[in-house]
């Protein structure tokens, strides 16, 4: 069984290898140059007592950082090149009669050609997630850009391989549900973007309760460094928001006389105050393991919908 | 059931549906083993659905069927006793045929390779190129090789000759024939025209408007059917002994293909034998009459 796999799937784990070579490659380069300059940087600036620019540290590394972003796409590839096509292509070419009516079950069959692409786009998810997490290492250190914003948050840490498993999952299932390579692709491009879009946006800032901290109003101050801040609204006493300013009608009488230095601390002391909701950044692994266990029990659902109708259903 | 003595393919009315159509209905047919039974229909008379019933690939929504007394299904035992060739002969199309051999030895407990390779060398069959470059008669040896290094008992092949031309046609089935008379097979293949099965066949299994309408020995089937012809008459005047098949009527005179329970002794009819194709055609033409009738199944020469 399994050498019919490797048979039926050996180019597209040589495309997937060179890729990951590549990739590797280009990120050992340049990963190591800035470790490099982060740390002749952390030496001259402990020496100047000037480590607050570390931010701009390394803003001019355009291309390749554009290129680890785009990693972020890699698991919807996996899914689309690898998953749909998997059962679907034997469908719509008929071949799983063939292979069907060999000495192999079915359900065997279907374990291994199932569990292999799974088992690959997990290890290769997780050596492209190794090895942007290292590359971005100095990145992290510095704390720009925030780990738990979307776009960083994907492409390091353990969510890339639920991505990536997820994906082929994802793609199998509409495979086996279609029985058409493009359909089976379409479905799977729609329902990974949209679903990854959904969480991100709306799931994933409420995994765990944000940290609230009130100041004095209109303040400069500010999450801790390295936080996903969700909301920063200065708000009246009965919860108003004020964030945009306040118009004289709305400032208390007693304030009004106030010279501008005394407004803040008057309205402070009516029940004015700026609200900061954020996400710290020691949550990013907690952070990490939900968003990395939905995925892979999404997955699971997927990949028992698939065997579900490949032994169910007729030829 | 099973062992030696379990015929080849037996159902016992068995019928498959797709939602509210009815793809097979009602279908019991017994072959024992040794023959070469053409499986014979009009396009959608249910020939697909027999043939992947009976290969495990499909499962019945009423009655039984087995293959050697073993219930089509999911086991070593079963898939080792039988070869499949699907419609359009479905291989891996960027691999070669031997690739397909040797995944064959990777996916069987049984595996003739030698054969196999034997047959393709003399077909000159080149067993390197991705089949999708080879022809279409090529394609079919292919498939009908890979069927038969499973060393089956049980051959089913699905319309094997339909897109072929006349001599890879040919070709295949004297392949076939060649492969039959060797050891203990018994082959089903199924074709929407007698014409291109009965040199090779001595067994019909004919379907029409998803029932079965014949099942038996081609001689037997054969030795039953006579065309009779006298004056003009009203059909239900004919005369008793017989099924009538299919009638035509000019002014003058009365014709009919019957299927006969006894001898005809009424000297104002004409009987003649008929052949094989003109009797598959008359039940294929009178589907909708015979549809309603009671089961016409003939069996095994006594």
């Amino acid at each position: 069984m399994n050498a019919l796999v490797w048979r039926l799937h050996r180019n597209q784990a040589y495309i997937a290898g060179a890729a990951l070579v590549a990739l590797g490659a280009l990120l050992l380069i340049t990963g190591v140059t800035m470790t490099r300059e982060y740390h002749a940087f952390l030496a001259s600036c402990a020496a100047a007592r000037s480590c607050g620019h570390a931010g701009q540290l390394f803003a001019g590394d355009g291309a390749v950082t554009s290129l680890v972003d785009a990693t972020m796409a890699v698991p919807l590839l996996f899914g689309l090149f690898w998953g749909a096509p998997l059962l679907a292509r034997e469908f719509e070419d008929g071949t799983h009669n063939l292979a069907w009516t060999q000495g192999v079950t079915r359900i065997r069959w279907l374990n291994h050609t199932v569990l292999w692409p799974l088992l690959a786009a997990a290890g290769w998810g997780a050596a492209m997630a190794a090895l942007v997490s290292w590359w971005r290492h100095p990145e992290n250190a510095v704390g720009a850009p925030v780990r738990l914003a979307t776009f960083t948050f994907d492409i390091q840490g353990i969510a890339p391989v639920a991505y990536a498993v997820f994906a082929v999952a994802l793609g199998i299932a509409a495979g086996a549900l279609f029985r058409r390579v493009l359909p089976a692709m379409a479905a799977t491009f729609t329902v990974f973007a949209g679903l990854r879009f959904l969480i991100a946006e709306y799931a994933r800032p409420h995994y765990l309760t944000p940290v609230s901290r009130s100041y004095p109003p209109f303040s400069d101050n500010a999450a801790p460094h390295g936080s996903l801040v969700l909301s920063n609204a200065t708000l009246g006493p009965r919860g108003q928001d004020y964030t945009a300013g306040l118009g004289f009608q709305q400032v208390p009488a007693a304030c009004r006389g106030n010279a501008t230095g005394q407004l803040n601390s008057c309205l402070a002391s009516h029940g004015f105050h700026t609200q900061i909701l954020y996400q710290p950044a020691s949550r990013f692994w907690a952070f990490q393991g939900i968003e990395a266990g939905t995925f892979v029990v999404l997955a699971a659902a997927l990949v028992a919908v698939a065997y579900r109708m490949v032994l169910a259903r007729d030829a | 059931m099973s062992g030696q003595n379990a015929p080849a393919i037996q159902t016992t009315r068995l019928g498959k549906r797709y939602g509210s159509v009815w793809a097979l209905q009602d279908c019991s047919v017994s072959v024992p083993r040794g023959h070469v039974s053409a499986l014979v229909g009009p396009n959608g008379a249910g020939k697909t659905t027999l043939l992947k019933i009976l290969a495990g690939l499909s499962a019945p929504s009423t009655g039984e069927a087995a293959v050697l007394g073993r219930v089509p299904g999911q086991t070593g035992d079963f898939l080792d006793s039988i070869g499949y060739l699907a419609q359009d002969v479905p291989l891996y199309k960027r691999l070669s045929a031997e690739d397909h051999l040797r995944l064959g030895a990777h996916l069987n407990r049984r595996w003739d390779a030698s054969a196999a390779r034997g047959r393709l060398a003399a077909l000159r069959i080149p067993a390197d190129r991705p089949v999708a470059t080879l022809s279409g008669g090529q394609r079919a040896q292919v498939g009908l090789s890979l069927a038969l290094a499973k060393r089956p008992h049980v051959l089913l092949l699905d319309e094997p000759v339909a897109a072929l031309d006349p001599l890879a046609r040919r070709e295949f089935l004297a392949s076939l024939t060649e492969a039959a008379a060797d050891g203990d097979l018994s082959v089903i293949v199924s074709s929407h025209l007698l014409h291109d099965l009965e040199r090779v066949c001595d067994y019909l299994i004919l379907l029409a408007a998803s029932r079965t309408q014949l099942c038996g020995g081609i001689d037997d089937v054969l030795a039953a059917h006579r065309v009779m012809v006298g004056p003009r008459r009203d059909i239900a005047d004919a005369g008793r002994g017989f099924t009538v098949i299919k009638s035509t009527q000019t002014t003058r005179q009365t014709r009919l293909l019957v299927r006969l329970d006894r001898a005809v002794l009424d000297p104002s009819w004409a009987v003649t034998e008929v052949g094989l194709e003109d009797i598959v055609l008359a039940y294929m033409g009178e589907r909708s009459t015979l549809a309603a009738s009671p089961l016409t199944v003939i069996g095994p020469a006594r």
